[in-house]
């Protein structure tokens, strides 16, 4: 049987270092969309969205809610900065609904404020879908 | 000399605080092992996010961003003092302030008007008492700190910087060295200091130095934009994490030192007791020989 190729991957938020595991393949919420990451890719720094990260470990599967942040790949390991992530038990989905009613009443009266508004929107509605895709 | 009575009651109060600061000690103990803990799992965040910086500048060639731009006269800046919000921690919160007073005075000398924003409520009961004014007062930021509490924080410098209202932030807190050693220090936040990743990086193997042609996405700038910003948010969570160390630090020695001289004092209490009270038999039994004698 052929040695199934592996790559190390981190996922490190400011307050800890939430996963580390030699991984089959990655996919990440990358700004512009997902995307996947198997070993040996060429090196790459991206910047993260808002969404679902999902890592196949080599005995498990790994799904985090991520939150913005940084992904560099270099040297066949893979670093993922984010600054939230969670997992499906974490986050409370009557919490995310009311988060979600929040960023709706935010003010938005220019270009800033729009943006914040909608980045706020997407991230309620993130973690909503998440809660809800874990019960 | 004190009755008896009256010493075997301080006696007992004494025993009693000893039995408090030993408590406390305990527990400021057990607080410091997991707040270590947890100031040693931020560093990988901010390991990496230097290493991701450097690779940047490596790409974009000379790195120049708002927040990097240092002014050439200062006219307001903003100084960020952390303290803590209980007290019985020794000399943490007179460090500090001492330091950020002496920081805050250079300032104005030099024409500089400074706000203070206090983090905890000691050192917010410190400037009231000297009549100084605060310009905000933080006490939200909990233990642990969280990443959440600390972002707005980060980020109100920030705009206040890049909107020229202030031309530089300082944040002053209790640099934790070692379990033995903690210092007080005014460390500049903004500008952005180019030199201080490289200080932080750590040495890399040479065999490792090589430039790796990375593919970016979006374009280095951009991603600048977005990483300088989390360097700050990082670097200013780090010292909320590094001065809660030390706050543990302190209190489980000034609770030691308490703990200590209680026992100090119970000893000298116990011996003074003793005196006392065979001082006092001995005047019983003179006094009964001496009516005994006067019968006879």
């Amino acid at each position: 049987m052929p040695k199934i190729e592996t790559f190390e991957c981190n996922v490190i938020t400011p307050e800890r270092t939430v996963l580390q595991c030699q991984a089959r393949f990655v996919a990440f919420p990358a700004h512009d969309g997902e995307m996947g990451i198997l070993p040996n890719r060429a090196p790459l720094v991206c910047r993260l969205g808002v969404g679902l990260l999902r890592i196949d470990a080599e005995t498990e599967k790994h799904v985090l809610l991520i939150e913005g942040g940084f992904a560099q790949m270099a040297r066949n390991r893979l670093t993922i900065l984010a600054e939230q992530a969670s997992r499906a038990g974490d986050i409370d989905a009557g919490e995310a609904a009311r988060a979600l009613a929040d960023a709706r009443q935010m003010q938005a009266t220019d270009d800033a404020s729009t943006q914040l508004k909608a980045r706020a929107i997407q991230r309620a509605r993130a973690r909503q879908r998440f809660a809800a895709h874990a019960t | 000399m004190a009755k008896p009575r009256a010493i075997v009651k301080r006696r007992k109060t004494v025993r009693n605080i000893r039995k408090i600061t030993r408590t406390m000690q305990l527990i400021a103990t057990a607080r410091f092992q997991a707040a270590f803990n947890r100031a040693m799992a931020t560093k990988p965040y901010t390991r990496e996010l230097a290493a991701l910086v450097r690779a940047l500048a490596q790409a974009a060639g000379d790195v120049q961003h708002p927040l990097m731009r240092t002014p050439e006269t200062v006219r307001r800046c903003d100084l960020l003092i952390i303290t803590s919000n209980r007290g019985l921690c020794g000399g943490y919160n007179t460090g500090i302030l001492r330091c950020a007073l002496a920081e805050l005075e250079k300032l104005e000398r030099e024409q500089v008007a400074v706000d203070v924003r206090m983090a905890g409520k000691k050192g917010a009961g410190y400037f009231r008492f000297l009549r100084r004014p605060l310009a905000e007062s933080i006490t939200h930021v909990g233990d642990p700190p969280r990443f959440e509490q600390v972002e707005p924080i980060a980020n109100a410098l920030m705009e206040r910087f890049q909107k020229d209202e202030t031309q530089a932030a300082y944040v002053a807190y209790m640099q934790f060295i070692s379990a033995g050693q903690q210092r007080p220090v005014v460390m500049p936040l903004l500008p952005l200091a180019q030199e201080a990743e490289t200080a932080e990086a750590p040495a890399e193997p040479a065999a490792t130095r090589v430039t790796l042609q990375y593919e970016f996405s979006p374009e280095p700038r951009e991603l600048l934009d977005e990483l300088l910003p989390a360097t700050v948010r990082t670097r200013l969570f780090q010292c909320f994490t590094d001065a809660l160390v030390s706050e543990h630090t302190a209190r489980m020695v000034a609770m030691k030192a308490a703990t200590d001289a209680a026992g100090d004092m119970i000893r000298s209490l116990t011996q003074q007791y003793n005196r006392a009270r065979q001082t006092q038999i001995t005047m019983e039994l003179l006094d009964i020989v001496g009516g005994a004698n006067a019968l006879a």
